[in-house]
């Protein structure tokens, strides 16, 4: 080898090294003092991607406004935020791998709940183990919050609050609402709020006439439905997610059934729904964690519920349901946390996280020893000439209840 | 009467299991090449329908004809660009390749039509007739008598035409068809042209009675999968007796066991025609014996 040609090498590989340094060093020295960093996996793709991308943008709102107002100021100092994402594919293994590496390979400190129950069960867990806080904005399942763990906050009401109104107003018509069915999908969430109904209609003297679950991707339920109208039901009460509704409301009108109140754990407000049921989403009623007309206003930035959902609209070009409000509001639980205890460090965050109390455009946050929110209720919208309307509870009612 | 309405709902559903499971059918039958793709092509249909539908108000039945010439094409450009080249490789080369395809077909229909569960609204079509307390649905009888018309006259078009003689010669001894001096490589490329048009008419028919999204075509494979096993490969009346079958069978399942029961059921039925008449209800022995 010549000296020039090795002289040559000798200076690439100097270069290289430089370059290096640049790129791995420079940005993150720059960087680590002054940003916080979160991280979240979420269904981006796969069955829940519709729902991932809802969680995703209501995140992201927070992050963006959060960083136009300079950061988050904790003890003087002005910090922007960041989230670290990773697309789960609606799978749970992979969000649980996914979540652990966030802690093992990211660093991350503070972490964000991914979409529904069947993933937040198991993604809890892992934050529990490496004692990090994680606030859930969409898992509604009460067994989260009854392993006893410490790290585990969640922005919504949980699931055994569901269908409490839907039960309460069914009772509260003149006749009551006597006979109750009650069908849903064989999976964590619908589950829950499908036997909470049950016990909630029994102490308030309904009947159950009915009641069956199907499994998980099941294309057909005209045999449940005959059996269902054997029993002539007042109310239905269905339990599943929106592939599986909408296919339900589609065949409650093929096979004939007409109860006075058709209602779904979720459904209605998603999109598709009403869109692609038309006249068959007519008076079908949904309990809801959050509605644009809710008296609420944010403590950070100043915006009312409908401030933000004009907000959303604008940036992220669609008017936002629950899911995007109800994320931000876990990134908001983590900005109070921050400026009260004035550090990152995750314990002492965690101890404030416990002792939230703040209101914000998603609705008060108050956390019992479980990490449920117990601030807020549930709301009832019913569609009506194709929109969403609250009917209940009667003090924010937009509309009267339409019985068919 | 809920014993009877449960099998005429299943006799119902039957009718769109054959139209799923006939391109299904003919292409394994023709080719021994399982398309594991055929349920993504069924939901491409179920997409083509939902667009024209909604964005020009045409009735989704007229949609057919459109939801089938596009998955004609693509099924022959597939076959002559792509499929031919592997074809002759062993069955796992293909079972590989076809799962890839499912996978990149999913993700471009993700792409383009996002996840978001769609249905289409046709009110005519959930009205319903009511014979003696037997409640048929319109959209559903409609689709029944589409679906088994037009598998039937696939059945025609494969004994009484030239080129549907072609594709059954070809199924039935390549190197002998080839000497009759049929052009192999033309008829497979038709053969999966034509399933994969199949797919797309199911897939019409689909969208006018389930709600559907991009990830939900495996499950139409899987049951195209049982289908074809029940009633015997590449057989045009066995796809119909197959489907017909399981749809009695899966209603039945639910209705007197448990809605959790249905798919245990269908596959268990599965398992019992491969053990005890493996060449399915109808199916002829040589169709699947002779490609070794």
């Amino acid at each position: 080898m010549s000296m020039r040609t090795f002289q040559s090498r000798l200076s690439r590989a100097a270069w290289a090294l430089v370059l290096c340094g640049i790129f791995t060093f420079g940005p993150s020295l720059a960087n680590a003092q002054d940003v916080i960093r979160f991280g979240a996996s979420l269904s981006l793709t796969g069955r829940l991607s519709t729902e991932g991308k809802r969680v995703k943008d209501g995140y992201d709102f927070y992050v963006k406004h959060v960083n136009a107002l300079g950061g988050i100021d904790i003890a003087g100092k002005k910090y922007k935020v960041d989230i670290v994402y990773y697309d789960d594919g609606s799978d749970t293994n992979t969000a649980v791998k996914l979540v652990e590496k966030l802690i093992t390979e990211d660093g991350i400190k503070f972490l964000l709940g991914p979409y529904g129950s069947g993933a937040s069960l198991p993604a809890t867990a892992v934050a529990e183990r490496h004692r990090l806080p994680m606030v859930i904005a969409h898992g509604a399942s009460t067994p989260i919050y009854t392993r006893g763990f410490k790290y585990i906050f969640g922005t919504l009401n949980s699931v055994d609050q569901y269908t409490q109104p839907i039960i309460k107003m069914a009772s509260e018509q003149k006749p009551p609402l006597k006979n109750v069915a009650l069908i849903n999908e064989n999976a964590l969430f619908p589950q829950l709020g499908i036997d909470a109904a049950a016990s909630q209609s029994k102490e308030l003297g309904l009947n159950v006439v009915y009641e069956e679950k199907y499994p998980t991707g099941t294309k057909d339920l005209s045999s449940q439905l005959v059996k269902m109208k054997a029993t002539n039901p007042d109310l239905i009460l269905a339990g599943g997610y929106t592939g599986d509704m909408i296919l339900l409301a589609k065949q409650i009108r093929e096979g004939g059934l007409k109860p006075k109140l058709l209602a779904y754990l979720l459904g209605p407000t998603l999109p598709g729904f009403v869109e692609s049921l038309k006249q068959d989403a007519e008076n079908t009623l949904e309990p809801v964690q959050w509605t644009p007309n809710l008296p609420w206003k944010d403590t950070i930035f100043g915006y009312s519920a409908m401030d933000f959902a004009k907000k959303f609209q604008a940036e992220f070009g669609y008017w936002p349901d629950y899911h995007p409000p109800q994320s931000s509001a876990a990134l908001e639980v983590y900005h109070h946390a921050f400026q009260k205890v004035g550090s990152l460090d995750p314990e002492k965050v965690r101890d404030a996280i416990a002792k939230t109390d703040i209101m914000t455009f998603y609705g008060p946050v108050r956390f019992n020893d479980k990490g449920q929110n117990i601030a807020k209720s549930m709301s009832v919208i019913q569609i009506q000439d194709g929109k969403p309307v609250v009917v209940y509870p009667i003090k924010d009612a937009e509309a009267k209840l339409r019985l068919n | 009467m809920t014993l009877l309405q449960v099998i005429v709902n299943g006799v119902l559903l039957g009718g769109l299991y054959a139209c799923i499971a006939i391109g299904f059918s003919i292409i394994w039958g023709v080719m021994n090449l399982i398309n594991l793709a055929h349920g993504s092509m069924i939901m491409l249909g179920a997409y083509i329908t939902f667009l024209v539908t909604t964005h020009t108000g045409i009735d989704p039945f007229l949609t057919i004809p459109a939801a089938a010439a596009a998955l004609f094409a693509l099924g022959y450009v597939l076959q002559k660009f792509l499929i031919n080249f592997i074809v002759q490789a062993s069955i796992f080369m293909t079972l590989i390749f076809t799962f890839g395809l499912d996978m990149l077909m999913t993700n471009v229909n993700l792409a383009l039509f996002t996840g978001d569960v769609r249905a289409l609204a046709v009110p005519y079509a959930q009205q319903s007739l009511d014979v003696g307390g037997i409640t048929l649905p319109y959209g559903r009888m409609l689709v029944f008598a589409i679906a088994i018309a037009l598998t039937l006259s696939l059945e025609i078009f494969l004994n009484r035409t030239r080129t549907g003689r072609a594709i059954k010669a070809t199924s039935f001894d390549r190197d002998a068809a080839r000497l009759s001096g049929i052009d192999i490589a033309q008829t497979y490329a038709l053969t999966f042209a034509i399933g994969a048009m199949m797919a797309g008419i199911a897939g019409s028919l689909v969208a006018v009675i389930y709600s559907f999204s991009p990830a939900m075509g495996d499950s139409f494979t899987m049951k195209a999968f049982v289908v074809v096993v029940l009633g015997g490969l590449g057989s045009v009346p066995g796809a119909i007796v197959g489907g017909i079958v399981l749809g009695i069978v899966e209603n039945l399942a639910s209705l007197l066991l448990d809605a959790g029961y249905r798919d245990a059921i269908g596959f268990g039925l599965l398992i019992m025609v491969l053990l005890l008449r493996p060449e399915g209800l109808l199916g002829k022995r040589f169709f699947a014996e002779v490609k070794g």
